[in-house]
């Protein structure tokens, strides 16, 4: 109607515009910062570990201190600096490849992300408040129970993550509506490239895990706070019970980590070879097959636990398997640059590095996965060595090649490319130091999660190695942080398709993005819908729609107090035990938790009750858009 | 949208003749469905394992009825919604499984 | 394009999926469905893990009283019906018939809920309290879970009987009605195995 033209524009700067942005470009530019400041912190703690154990009984730090390091730095790394930065690729690049104007519940996608930071914010909150959590990242019970961590460290990472794992599920949940519902007209689901696809799934994975993790978190909750004997032996409860529900959501967790590196990696090698890649059908259908397996081999990490051999066999059967689509993704790659004008920009050297580097996490993997074989690996430093190979030689080098093959676009600057493969040569060759030589640490018998060893055991030199290589990690990560620093310094001048040989629709619009990304709905005519009109000799997209006013969703300040509210309420519940009470037989902390409560609901209320009727950006302002920056 | 007008309305008479219907024979039958299972509990004269088995097949049955009819799952266009439960279903049939036979040991 | 062209009065014969916001709700609510699916699958399965572990508490034949679980049932079970029967009001456009199946569904939900806060009253005073053991516990849990959605469902749709009466029906309150629809639907669903596996399964000796 006529008064929705009419409505006054709310549109903020500066620090409210940060707060109450429901832009997916900004929203992915704040994961990117918080996931960054994680990162950064989970390293230092990462570092700290590593100078524990450069030489024999150091004593550093003390043992308590090296527990809540090894703990909250795997907590960290994966929840809060690994999944942020991916959804920060997700945000900046999803909608733009699959020609949308936005992601489908744009204030949802704030909410998602200011929960995740309050939960992060909560979880290391810990480190000021009387210790960290330090029964590791998994939590096992009995270790996480009140006997045996009686203090309130796994408190904090069983609230912290509770919090931060809506934020993900609900982010999971926007992008599978956003590429089911959004896509461009011609975007069928076999155009879609690669990152989209790994977007999808992995958001599907998120869907069906994560509420495993609450429910898992939720009983963890109540055996501490409220005397519950979920996984409390001598309340008749089940420490295994414990184990399936936290690998039943953690397995699938680490593909959802994977799965966006591997889109990654194809969009860049493809772009480098100046080629189509390479198989694209089979490798949305090993990215599906990767996705279901993965849900049907989470007690291959609970071979010892004595489950029998008929479970045993089962999993290290359906485990295996998983190398077959895998292997499939990495042939394909080497196919799509075989015969390819291969360009090697820092992003196509992250990419190439990836790949063997991927295949050794792999190959470690399959080894693993033989379970009499593991009874030998199983909580040894091979295991250590693995996974990093996995998480950080794919996961990270992945996220690596994707901010250098993304930032033009996130950012309207180029990463400088000198400082760029400085990064690359340090910090590959830093991780390859640090991990390679911790599996023949694991073979010797070096225990994972050991906080000093003794002098004579052979342990001495391949630590000491191990720890260099991490020096020069975060000397990589330094080059990184210096490329950002001075590049925000360049004008920003980057072309819509600064790498030349960009194939997919976010190459088409102007780097940044103007604030509703398409002028006007692009018309896909085939897969890598750029290329394939550059290669008939149009210079840009077919457009589907004339130029006229679009409607625009209106920033909103709720999704930051929900988490702030939600933040509140978990403070309060933690504390109810030790701040006393308020008035008679109800307690202080508990009055604090339902306060936070309210304002999470009074702020739903709010929503529902006062209809978000957005603005429109007229005409007149996107054809100047289009004048100035065309 | 306004100029296929007719068309939804005609479309919502249709519905109108037949809909409410469907959904009382589908309460009745939900109705019937968790009788047996009270009866069949009640009566208590079965083998245990054969009445689980009862139990089990009589909810999956009321489940089934309830969301083809119910929640509109055997209409048009809920081909992502019948994908998204049925994943939902599945990976909630490995946690029972996993309960039933490796929690313990 | 815009999402007030409708709200005159005419509108289409599934208001709810008549924009890409609502059709985006609509999608997104069923995925959600499918995610709260895993969410009382596990919660099923760490009680069936647990269920037999009762310790010095009653076990569960001699605490389940079936006639009062038959009545909760019988309760929520017309109420997924009233709710139908509201979806059904909302594809004809009877506003006051939507109103009114939709205020019947929350009496009879805030009925249900009333027997289980009785339920648990009186389990607590049988000797079967939260921390008695690990199947009580997982017991109130899943049940708890339950109960809890139950509570807000009520609260919810009675949000929305109110923002009805405010707003009338329109392109924005539809997809609402429909979601709330589904929502207490997957409720009722879910209670089908409550009383099947807890209950039922838990009085056969």
């Amino acid at each position: 109607m006529a008064h929705a033209h009419t409505h006054k524009v709310k549109r903020y700067s500066g620090i409210k515009d940060w707060l109450t942005t429901v832009d997916h470009k900004k929203i992915g530019i704040l994961y990117l910062i918080a996931g960054g400041f994680f990162f950064l912190v989970g390293g230092l703690e990462a570092l700290l570990i590593r100078i524990q154990l450069w030489k024999p009984m150091n004593d550093f730090v003390s043992a308590d201190t090296f527990n809540e390091l090894l703990t909250m730095h795997g907590t960290t790394m994966i929840f809060l600096a690994a999944m942020p930065m991916l959804f920060a690729l997700m945000n900046a690049v999803v909608p733009l490849q699959i020609g949308a104007r936005d992601v489908a519940f744009p204030f949802v996608n704030s909410l998602g992300f200011w929960t995740f930071l309050f939960g992060g914010i909560l979880l290391n909150v810990s480190w000021f408040a009387g210790g960290a959590p330090d029964a590791g990242w998994t939590a096992y019970a009995p270790l996480a129970g009140t006997t045996y961590s009686g203090d309130h460290g796994v408190d904090y990472y069983v609230l912290g993550l509770q919090i931060a794992g809506i934020g993900t599920l609900i982010g999971g949940i926007n992008f599978l509506v956003t590429i089911i519902n959004m896509r461009a007209p011609g975007m069928t689901f076999m155009r879609m490239p690669l990152f989209t696809w790994t977007a999808f799934i992995t958001s599907a994975l998120i869907l069906f895990a994560f509420p495993a993790l609450a429910v898992g978190l939720a009983a963890l909750m109540f055996d501490r706070l409220f005397d519950g004997n979920f996984f409390d032996p001598s309340g008749g409860g089940n420490a295994v019970l414990w184990e399936h529900i936290f690998w039943i959501f953690g397995h699938p967790e680490v593909y959802i980590l994977i799965l966006p590196a591997f889109g990654v990696i194809s969009e860049v090698i493809s772009t480098f070879s100046r080629k189509r890649l390479f198989g694209y059908s089979s490798m949305v259908f090993a990215t599906i097959l990767i996705g279901f397996l993965g849900f049907m081999v989470w007690a291959h990490h609970m071979f010892t636990t004595g489950l029998g051999p008929v479970a045993n066999a089962l999993f290290s059967i359906a485990t295996m398997l998983i190398a077959v689509p895998t292997g499939i993704k990495i042939f394909n790659w080497l196919f799509t640059m075989w015969g390819g004008s291969i360009k090697f920009t820092t992003a196509n050297l992250f990419a190439v590095g990836f790949i063997p580097t991927f295949v050794m996490g792999g190959v470690t993997g399959v080894m693993l996965a033989a379970a009499p074989a593991d009874f030998q690996y199983h909580d040894s430093y091979f295991v250590v060595a693995h996974f990093h190979y996995v998480i950080v030689g794919g996961l990270i080098l992945g996220i690596f090649a994707g901010l250098h093959y993304w930032w033009p676009k996130m950012f309207g600057r180029v990463l400088n490319e000198t400082l760029g493969k400085l990064t690359f040569w340090t910090f590959f060759i830093g991780f390859h130091l640090t991990f390679f030589i911790q599996h023949f640490l694991g073979l010797l018998g070096m225990p994972r999660r050991i906080w000093t060893y003794l002098d004579g055991l052979g342990f001495n030199e391949m630590n000491m190695i191990s720890t260099i290589g991490a020096v020069l990690m975060g000397f990589g990560t330094i080059f990184f942080l210096l490329n950002i620093v001075t590049t925000s310094f360049k004008p920003k001048n980057a072309s819509g398709d600064p790498w030349e040989d960009g194939r997919t629709l976010e190459w088409t619009i102007p780097s940044p993005p103007p604030e509703y990304n398409f002028a006007q709905t692009p018309l896909v005519r085939g897969y890598d819908a750029y290329w394939k009109e550059k290669m008939e000799g149009h210079s840009g997209m077919t457009p589907a729609e004339p130029i006229g006013p679009i409607h625009m969703p209106s920033p909103s300040i709720l999704p930051f107090f929900m988490g702030l509210g939600l933040f509140i309420a978990g403070i309060g519940f933690m504390y109810a035990q030790d701040w006393g009470n308020l008035f008679d037989g109800f307690k202080l902390g508990y009055a604090i938790g339902i306060a936070g409560l309210l304002i999470l609901f009074l702020c739903m209320f709010l929503r529902s009750v006062y209809d978000d009727h957005g603005f429109h950006i007229e005409e007149e302002e996107i054809l100047r858009d289009k004048g100035g920056k065309a | 949208m306004a100029s296929n007008h007719t068309a939804t309305e005609e479309n919502a008479k249709r519905h109108k003749v037949e809909g409410p219907k469907k959904h009382i024979i589908a309460f009745i039958f939900s109705i019937l469905l968790t009788f047996i299972a009270f009866a069949t509990v009640i009566s208590g004269e079965i083998n245990k394992d054969f009445i689980y088995i009862i139990l089990i097949g009589l909810a999956i049955l009321q489940v089934f009825v309830q969301m083809a009819f119910w929640m509109h799952m055997k209409d048009r266009g809920h081909t992502f919604a019948i994908i998204g439960i049925l994943t939902g279903v599945f990976i909630a049939s490995t946690c029972v499984i996993m309960a039933e036979y490796w929690a313990w040991w | 394009m815009s999402a007030h062209s409708h709200a005159d009065g005419q509108l289409p014969h599934e208001p709810e999926k008549a924009t890409l916001e609502g059709r985006n709700k609509v999608l997104g609510f069923w995925l959600f469905l499918g995610g709260e699916t895993v969410l009382f699958g596990t919660l099923f399965s760490a009680f069936l893990a647990l269920r037999h572990q009762v310790l010095d508490g009653p076990p569960a034949h001699e605490l389940f009283s079936l006639p009062l679980v038959a009545l909760a049932t019988a309760l929520l079970l017309t109420s997924s019906l009233t709710s139908v029967f509201a979806v059904y009001a909302l594809h004809t456009h009877r506003v006051k018939a939507l109103i009114g199946w939709l205020i019947v569904t929350v009496v009879l939900g805030l009925g249900f809920l009333g027997l289980e806060i009785y339920e648990f009253y009186h389990y607590v005073h049988e000797g079967h309290g939260f921390t008695t053991s690990a199947f009580s516990t997982s017991f109130y849990t899943l049940v708890g879970f339950h109960g809890a959605h139950v509570a807000f469902g009520i609260l919810w749709i009675s949000l929305i009987i109110a923002q009805l009466m405010k707003k009338g029906l329109t392109v924005v309150t539809a997809p609402k009605v429909y979601v709330a629809g589904m929502y207490w639907h997957f409720i009722d669903v879910v209670w089908v195995f409550i009383f099947t596996v807890v209950y039922l399964m838990g009085k056969v000796v």
